[in-house]
């Protein structure tokens, strides 16, 4: 069995960089650890690369459990873009925060290796495998704070939630194992579909397995985590875990519903679909009653995983049902990178008021576009995109999602469209409150300069920049999105 | 075997338990001499007492131990298939014998790595 090196070259990239920098950390003394951010900035550009010259490729190595193809390359963009975004927000966070900045670092890469995994894998194992790795590093960062309660708080409810849902997953999967006869997703829907009637307690072992991605992407039933763990978290894991771990988590729920379980759509589907409905509306709900900024982003983001939702929600099995499921995989896709986009934003303007003053609460914002007017103009634009409104990719990400319902109008789908429509009216309002509060209340007196740094002003530029270009140009992502078919042809 | 006999077994077998029981203790309490002493009423006759509560907290460091030990655990089930099979390589098979040297070398750095990591924060020296 010969290895195809250069498929899994950015995941080598990654590797070698995170050995370097628990090196480089051991051997460098106090302010010098710093320098190990660049490093680890270094490594990730090497790794994208890597990425865009595998861009239509179609390469598969490992036996089949390995793909390259066009989806994977978009995913893995997206998820070293947010390696690198964080990377800038994290830099100085942690260098004045007294924190272990080499672990923190070591660590970030290594989650970052399961997510890039994670789109390729097309193998039950490799993404049990993948899932782990991007959970493990996560469960320790989240308690990296360590002489904070609220951060061992965070760990400890992440860890028990996170351990509790992946045994429910593998118990799921060695019984999807005992039904098939194998772990390959092809193989798994190719048995599936030969069987006939599914036995009622396959289906139970599916919605096990998509419990596990259910508790990554904080779906309602399994949420309960996500406003704890953000909230006490050190804000860039925050942000990690609200964008890029919750790609991750997508990345593997499509492989898994879209490849192995397609023949069953018709029995998961609508569960997805009801799940979407539960999850925009509680977390918008729980949403408008919160007053500490961060926590307002960690229900936001419960509620965006809701409309990620809705296109599995449409998935129908069987060849007449393909059209509707490569809309929906685009769909989702699109969103993902809309989402990363103004999420990290909103994240990047967070850590740089809290840095320095300790500020989270909504009612500190008050007075801000008078402070900083950058930063407040940047955090409208993201919490605007946020909640949809034109010229903001936000719009288009949601534009996306109901092109998918209409490609093939179902009852359904028409439900879950005006569930949609409600909870982007319902998200508005919470919103624009902030808004409101940084542009019209009074502030109060604060002698603390703003001192967001170098790099976290570029991210955040960058990233406004990008909400506002990909708003008016969204064929930028679409066109990219669009050419992805999921199952390799080779 | 029918239901009835099927339990009747677990029937029998719970009264004949019982009345062994029944009977080893009659017949213990009918021949033994009676001579009460506080001492037989310790949880150990002989033997170190316990002492404190069963909440005690075990010191921290043994945990870093007992996480490397099971790293290098590990390990170990990963060198053994790998040994096996590695005698029966050589330059003509798929794959080739410095190929599965060098890849196994790689794994061990790695977490020799972790190893010179845990050395230099001080991990392994005990006081």
């Amino acid at each position: 069995m010969a290895i195809d090196w250069f498929a899994i070259a950015p995941e080598i990239a990654l590797t070698v960089t995170a050995l370097l920098v628990l090196l480089a950390d051991l051997n460098l003394r106090g302010d010098a650890k710093q320098l190990v951010n660049p490093l680890a900035a270094f490594g990730t550009v090497v790794a994208i690369v890597f990425t865009v010259l595998l861009w239509g490729e179609e390469r598969t190595t490992f036996g089949t459990s390995f793909v390259v193809n066009e989806y994977a390359v978009v995913f893995k963009l997206l998820f070293l873009g947010s390696l690198l975004a964080i990377l800038g927000i994290s830099w100085r966070f942690f260098a004045e925060g007294r924190y272990f900045q080499g672990e923190y670092y070591f660590l970030l890469l290594t989650a970052f290796i399961g997510m890039l995994i994670m789109p390729s894998a097309r193998d039950l194992l490799l993404l049990f495998v993948a899932l782990e790795t991007v959970s493990i590093p996560a469960f320790v960062m989240a308690g990296l704070r360590k002489r904070s309660l609220y951060s061992s708080e965070a760990a400890l409810k992440f860890f028990l939630i996170g351990v509790l849902s992946v045994a429910l997953m593998l118990f799921g999967i060695s019984m999807v194992y005992g039904f098939t006869g194998t772990t390959d997703l092809a193989g798994i829907a190719a048995a599936i579909s030969a069987a006939g009637d599914p036995e009622p307690l396959l289906l139970a072992s599916v919605m096990l397995v998509i419990v596990g991605f259910g508790f990554k992407i904080s779906a309602v039933p399994f949420h309960f985590w996500a406003p704890d763990t953000y909230a006490g978290a050190p804000l860039p894991v925050a942000a990690m875990l609200a964008v890029a771990s919750k790609a991750a988590g997508f990345a593997g729920l499509i492989a898994i519903a879209f490849i192995a379980f397609e023949p069953l759509a018709e029995v998961w589907a609508p569960v997805l679909g009801v799940l979407a409905i539960l999850t925009m509306t509680l977390g918008n709900l729980v949403a408008l009653q919160q007053r500490d900024l961060i926590r307002l982003l960690a229900y936001s983001s419960v509620a965006q995983a809701g409309y990620m939702l809705i296109p599995f929600g449409l998935a129908r099995s069987g060849a007449d049902g393909a059209v509707v499921n490569e809309a929906a995989v685009q769909a989702v896709l699109f969103y993902l990178v809309a989402y990363a986009v103004m999420n990290i934003g909103a994240f990047g303007v967070a850590i740089a008021v809290n840095r320095r003053t300790g500020l989270r609460s909504i009612a500190d914002y008050a007075g801000l576009s008078a402070r900083s007017p950058l930063l407040a103009m940047a955090l409208t634009v993201f919490l605007l995109s946020l909640g949809g409104a034109p010229p903001t990719v936000g719009l288009w990400a949601k534009f996306a999602i109901v092109q998918a319902a209409l490609t093939d109008v179902t009852p359904f789908g028409v439900v879950l469209m005006v569930f949609l429509v409600f909870n982007s009216v319902i998200a508005f309002f919470y919103y624009l409150k902030v808004v409101k509060t940084m542009w019209m209340d009074e502030a109060r007196e604060l002698d603390v300069q703003l001192q967001p740094g170098f790099n976290l002003s570029t991210v955040v530029a960058v990233l406004m920049i990008g909400t506002v270009v990909l708003g008016v140009l969204p064929g930028l992502i679409s066109g990219a999105t669009s050419l992805t078919s999921l199952v390799a042809a080779g | 075997m029918s239901f009835e006999q099927e339990y009747g077994t677990v029937a029998i077998f719970l009264i004949v338990g019982a009345a062994l029981y029944a009977v080893i203790m009659l017949v213990n309490r009918v021949m033994r001499p009676s001579v009460p002493s506080p001492l037989k009423l310790t949880t150990y006759e002989c033997g170190v007492e316990a002492v404190g509560s069963g909440w005690s907290q075990m010191n921290i460091r043994y945990y870093v131990f007992a996480f490397l030990f099971v790293i290098f655990d590990v390990e170990a089930i990963f060198l053994f298939p790998w040994a096996v099979i590695i005698g029966e390589l050589d330059a003509t098979t798929t794959p080739s014998s410095l190929f599965a040297l060098i890849a196994m070398f790689l794994f061990i750095a790695t977490l020799l790595e972790g190893l010179a990591y845990a050395w230099k924060k001080g991990v392994l020296t005990w006081d």
